[in-house]
């Protein structure tokens, strides 16, 4: 099972991020709603890291759902104008009753999470190696957000391992 | 076919760009349909004449809309009868 040695953070996070996809309309779990469940969660080094580098849950949504506008318009479709056309009635929201699948990016991502957990020798799988595992994937939705709000990848890992050293010592 | 053709017709160069604007369309394209369809039946439409102009079935727009619906317009409409418990 995925969520194998997964500390209740971690898997409050991924819950969290469930929670996230389905109000920001996205009809797979992406990596970087893994982030917004993590900052939702707000528990663990993961979302103490991010904090700690002024990211917070609110600039993300709005990053998630700027890059969702960015892209239209780049086929040319005002997501202002949709949205003013259909009128109150339009939300991107998720209904409740249908099930988001986690992409492919996120599965990976909670699989390099547990190859982290392993290389560093722990023996639990907490938030800390979900973010590693998502930040693994260069090209993911995730970093790509991250790096519009201004987080250099490598400056947060390097943040998450000394939060950790801390914790630890 | 060559680059030249290619991003000439297909929009964005980028293709990761072009197939997320696909993936931001699909999701937003379900907001809308959401949308549409509660907006007609606030206007009082028929699941039948809805599906007509959305040219699916009346049991396809029923599954797919009328629960979210009918779960926010509690006792609204009780000509429509419908599938759901």
């Amino acid at each position: 099972m995925i969520f194998t040695r997964f500390t209740d953070r971690s898997r409050k996070s991924v819950e969290a991020a469930l929670g996230e996809a389905r109000m920001l309309g996205h009809d797979s779990l992406g990596d970087e709603d893994l982030v917004l469940g993590i900052l939702r969660a707000d528990e663990g080094l993961a979302a103490e890291a991010l904090t700690s580098l002024g990211v917070t849950l609110e600039g993300a949504r709005e990053e998630s759902e700027e890059m969702l506008a960015d892209s239209l318009s780049s086929i040319g479709i005002s997501l202002e104008e949709v949205r003013r056309e259909a009128g109150d009635a339009f939300e991107m929201r998720i209904p409740e009753h249908r099930r988001i699948p986690l992409s492919p990016r996120a599965k990976k991502a909670l699989v390099e999470a547990r190859k982290e957990m392993r290389r560093l020798g722990d023996n639990y799988l907490g938030t800390e190696h979900v973010l590693l595992g998502i930040l693994g994937n260069e090209d993911g939705t995730a970093v790509r957000m991250l790096v519009r709000l201004g987080v250099v990848p490598e400056t947060l890992e390097e943040r998450l391992f000394e939060l950790r050293g801390r914790a630890a010592g | 076919m060559d680059e030249k053709t290619r991003t000439r017709v297909g929009g964005p160069e980028d293709p990761r760009e072009g197939l997320e604007a696909v993936v931001a369309l699909r999701r937003t394209l379900e907001a809308l349909e959401a949308a549409q369809v509660e907006n007609a039946f606030i206007a009082g439409w028929s699941w039948a004449r809805i599906a007509e102009v959305l040219g699916v079935s009346k049991q396809a727009v029923h599954k797919k809309h009328a629960k979210r619906i009918r779960g926010r317009y509690p006792g609204e409409s009780p000509r429509r009868k419908g599938r759901d418990q």
